[in-house]
């Protein structure tokens, strides 16, 4: 019994800590609408400059709160000046997209000063350590709670009482209206982004005291339990952020009690699903609220794409196709494998996220139950290849629509949470699953590419086979968007009621776009299983979810060629500046940041 | 100089260079030109730490190669592929190495899925993957090209457990694992081993890589009351369980993996890791010469600072290359073939290594059993913790 008592009180201890990043995303989705990707890394700067103020300035405690919350907070105010407040006109999805962007950068900037070995931030605070349950807590428990609970009841105050926090209601309500009423909006964009940096920096070093260790990696793990706990609280609420928080803690914690450590942050993220199916608006939002998100499709909104010719398509498909007759090197034969693999991603991702509206952020997750089925089918049960990748494909399709449809009600925003949460599962469900999965050892001996009985293993032979899938797949799509199933999605993603209205059954198609956009993607993952030889649940991570939709962005919503073009650039770019070495990743945010800044519609426009 | 457009004095002298450089390769192949090594290995992304230490290794290894005169006459280099660690990138990296033909040798790369999803097209190629931190079982089974200077924890778990149980006396173990494929293996050996030997092991816990937070894992452990807990872990993680278990009050002898041997362990556990006993492979007080040697060398050069184990692995493997291209020349093929016949390098982790050609590894890592004492790593005294 008394272990349930010190699980319980762990529980809220590590939620403590999720609380204090939540505020900070809480804060800021409730003015703009907008999931800070940046939040955690600025939670590491936060964490790097108190690293500078204690360990070379032996500042004091307070002072060092003082400094690190003011040079988060200019942190911040910089990210608002320069790379948000250019887009607040453009398409609603490339804030986001330069959220990401932003985040490279400083992740990159402090490990290029700082180097990516870990190092210790010691807590200023007295040793002591009271009893409670069968563990202890220190000063710095309460201090942490200390700082989440005043910050989240300053804020409370702040917006209610304070007329700059009048300003930042209206303005999270109504921009528009705001802005008629004389409120200036970008005044109360600065504030927001400030205070939710102060925080960001003073709870990276809290963090970093609390577990004396401090290190470039925090930042991503950060921001996803952050945005876990905001948005099971209600996104954009804040006192909702904290409670989220320490439920998310409790959660986990009764969950290693009774399952086990590996099954940690699949109950978070299995809670996270839960509540989004349930109250899509968070477990504390008022049934009054205004909708999270615009009822209309403003989120991604239609621009002029560019036309490019068929012949000029034709003529450059042809150059692709020709191309190992060239003398080109098989490095760069490789690299644009890796461009088509990661392009049939694109073109999944595109359907669902620019033609459907359902923006995904756990792709990753189709390829690696594509990437398994065709590696176990071909493996145990000595499916021919080419076959074990069509049901690789298949699997994709159907498991990865039957995991997405409970998400089907949400719109915006909580689409994309519920399918990162829902690629985290499959992820965790892969390293758990051992007697299926292998666990973390992995599948090891996948038999390489073959067809027809022909092992398809030199370079060329590769290259040709997943750039004909690839466009195989392209002009499927081509086909599907110009068709009457293509306007039917459309309709549903620009205006969901005028469509319902209009006797569209919403779930239907967004089915039938999850079944399609689940082959491709499944087929992907198979080709990769075959070509690497060895997968295991790291192969398809995070990152790269992260990475499809950065180039679905780029391409232009929507746009089968541009989803092409997208990955062709976002595997090749940061190939050519592998001679700038450690510093090609920060080149590569860069360049994404200035892309997004200049062409917000994607490079080929949203269709 | 005037009326020379400037664009074609560009082409014009890149071209001259370009000649050049042709001309020297093949009519000077035993020229000054480096022998150039591929090395593919995370520079940035979550592993950026490990690239980091490889050089560090790699750079010392280099300096006395040069310093004793290099590979007949010449020198030794290598070119750092960054490869986040991800298989995708790792892929592009051995086509490249592959179609270099000035590279030799590939060194790396860190994880499992990075390495072994580059191995068919080393093996295709015909360019030997030198992987020394892959410690996957099914690594060396890519083919013929692969080998791996790597502890196989076959080796090393039953010396840990024979540490924890046999020397220490403990009975009832809980083990805590990084739940990758090295962590899994590891755990698997160890508890088989530590069975053998008598003891119980009461539970098992494998957490993710990012894990920061241990308390409730902790609560867990507690409650199956063992006497010894044991760190399958690196040092970042390893210094977190540790200071937590104190938290929570947990006063148990802990016994870690040799992995955690690294000063950022000290650093990052204080007083926690006080009395933590580990198994490694070296000491900071070890007699040998090579020790003695790769200590030394690496203070001076990197002020001071201690070297920790995956600092030894990349310097070892370094050395390794080096004993390796000596016998084999620039040709891939020989390069390969000379793995089985290069005998008795000098090694920090082996005392001297020679590769067993059945499983293209190295047996017979040396063991010290260490104790931190005082915030420092010593020498086990045989006094009980």
């Amino acid at each position: 019994m008394s272990s349930w008592l010190d699980y319980t009180i762990n529980g809220l201890i590590v939620g403590n800590v999720y609380a204090l990043v939540a505020v900070g995303l809480a804060l800021i989705f409730g003015v703009s609408r907008l999931i800070n990707f940046a939040q955690g890394s600025i939670y590491l700067v936060g964490a790097y400059i108190g690293w500078v103020a204690v360990v070379q300035l032996h500042t004091p405690l307070p002072l060092t709160i003082i400094v690190v919350a003011a040079a988060a907070a200019v942190v911040g105010l910089v990210i608002e000046r320069f790379g948000l407040r250019p887009l607040q006109n453009s398409v609603r999805i490339a804030p986001l997209l330069a959220t990401i962007g932003i985040s490279f950068v400083l992740d990159q900037l402090v490990m290029l000063t700082f180097s990516p070995n870990p190092r210790a931030l010691p807590s200023q605070l007295p040793d002591v350590r009271f009893q409670l349950g069968g563990g202890t807590i220190g000063p710095l428990d309460l201090l942490i709670a200390g700082v989440g609970l005043t910050s989240a009841l300053l804020l409370f105050v702040f917006l209610r009482y304070s007329k700059l926090g009048w300003a930042v209601r209206a303005a999270s309500q109504d921009r528009d209206a705001a802005m008629q009423m004389g409120v200036d909006v970008n005044r109360v964009n600065q504030a927001v982004f400030g205070i939710a940096a102060a925080l960001g920096g003073v709870s990276g070093m809290l963090v970093g005291m609390y577990y004396n260790q401090i290190d470039t990696a925090m930042s991503l793990q950060a921001t996803l339990k952050g945005v876990v706990a905001e948005v099971v609280g209600g996104a954009g609420n804040v006192p909702g952020a904290v409670i989220g928080s320490l439920l998310l803690g409790l959660v986990e914690s009764y969950g290693v009690a009774v399952f086990g450590t590996s099954y940690r942050n699949l109950f978070a993220f299995l809670l996270l699903v839960v509540v989004l199916v349930l109250r899509p608006n968070g477990l504390f939002a008022s049934a009054r609220q205004a909708p999270p998100e615009p009822l209309t499709g403003t989120f991604i909104a239609p621009s002029r794409p560019v036309r490019i010719p068929r012949w000029a398509l034709a003529v450059a498909a042809a150059i692709f196709a020709a191309l190992p007759f060239f003398p080109v090197s098989f490095y760069v034969l490789q690299t644009l494998i890796n461009a088509w693999l990661l392009g049939m991603l694109a073109l999944s991702l595109t359907l669902v996220a620019g033609t459907m509206g359902q923006v995904s952020l756990g792709h990753a997750a189709l390829l690696a139950i594509g990437a398994y089925t065709s590696a176990l089918l071909s493996l145990t049960l000595s499916v021919p290849v080419g076959l074990a990748v069509i049901g690789g494909g298949l699997m994709s399709a159907a498991l990865g629509t039957l995991l997405i449809s409970p998400s089907f009600r949400l719109r915006g925003h909580y689409v994309s949470i519920a399918t990162l949460a829902i690629g985290e599962i499959v992820s965790l469900v892969i390293l758990n699953w051992e007697s299926v999965t292998r666990g973390p050892i992995g599948i090891s001996g996948i038999p390489p590419l073959s067809l027809f009985g022909y092992d398809l293993i030199s370079p060329t032979s590769i290259y040709w086979f997943s750039f004909a899938v690839m466009v195989v797949l392209a002009l499927l799509q081509g086909r599907l968007l110009t068709s009457h199933l293509g306007r039917s999605f459309r309709a549903i993603r620009d205006d969901d009621i005028a469509a319902r209205a209009y006797g569209l059954s919403l779930n239907r198609y967004k089915s039938l776009a999850f079944i399609f956009g689940g082959f491709a993607a499944g087929v992907s993952g198979g080709i990769a299983a075959h070509l690497y030889s060895y997968i295991n649940h790291e192969t398809f991570n995070t990152q790269q979810s992260i990475l499809a939709l950065t180039v679905v962005i780029l391409g232009g919503l929507g746009n089968v060629v541009g989803a092409i073009v997208g990955a062709v650039a976002l595997v090749g770019l940061p190939e050519v500046f592998r001679i700038a070495a450690e510093y090609r990743i920060l080149i590569y945010g860069i360049v994404l940041l200035l892309l997004v800044r200049f062409r917000p519609q994607g490079l080929l426009g949203t269709i | 100089m005037s009326n020379i457009d400037r664009r074609t004095l560009v082409k014009g002298s890149l071209a001259a260079m370009m000649a050049g450089a042709a001309f020297s390769r093949s009519a000077f192949a035993q020229s000054s030109e480096p022998i150039l090594l591929g090395v593919s290995g995370p520079l940035t992304g979550p592993n950026a730490q490990y690239g980091t230490q490889w050089k560090q290794g790699f750079d010392l290894a280099l300096d006395e190669i040069t310093a004793a005169g290099g590979i007949n006459g010449r020198k030794l280099a290598y070119q750092f592929e960054d490869s986040q660690s991800d298989p995708r990138q790792s892929v592009a990296i051995a086509q490249k190495f592959v179609s270099n033909p000035a590279i030799v040798l590939e060194l790396g790369d860190f994880s499992s899925p990075a390495s072994m999803a580059a191995s068919p097209i080393y093996q295709r190629g015909g360019l030997v993957q030198f992987g020394f931190t892959n410690s996957h079982p099914d690594f060396t089974k890519g083919g013929d090209f692969m080998w791996s200077t790597s502890v196989s924890q076959a080796d090393e778990q039953p010396l840990l457990a024979a540490y924890a149980v046999k020397r220490l006396g403990l009975k009832k173990l809980a083990v805590l694992h990084l739940n990758t494929d090295w962590g899994r293996t590891s755990r698997d050996y160890f508890v088989k081993a530590a069975k053998e030997y008598g003891a119980e092991v009461a539970v098992t816990e494998g957490y993710i890589a990012e894990e920061r937070d241990f308390r409730s894992t902790l609560v867990r452990v507690r409650d199956s009351n063992p006497d010894g807990l044991i760190l399958i872990s690196y040092y970042s993680d390893g210094a977190l369980i540790a200071r937590q278990a104190r938290q929570v009050g947990l006063k148990q002898t802990i016994c870690a993996a040799s992995s955690v041997y690294s000063p950022k362990f000290l650093e990052l556990g204080g007083e926690a890791v006080e009395d933590v006993h580990l198994g490694t492979r070296y000491f900071p007080e070890d007699p040998r010469p090579e020790v003695k040697k790769f200590i030394a060398g690496f203070k001076a050069k990197y002020g001071g600072q201690e070297p920790d184990a995956f600092n030894a692995y990349a310097y070892d493997a370094m050395n390794m290359a080096a004993a390796v291209v000596k016998i084999g020349g620039t040709d891939r093929r020989a390069v390969r073939d000379a793995f089985a016949k290069v005998k008795d390098v000098s090694s920090v982790i082996f005392g001297s290594a020679t590769f067993d050609v059945e499983s293209r590894r190295v047996k017979g890592a040396m063991n010290a059993e260490l104790v931190v004492r005082k915030g420092q790593f010593a020498l086990w005294d045989g006094k009980p913790t």
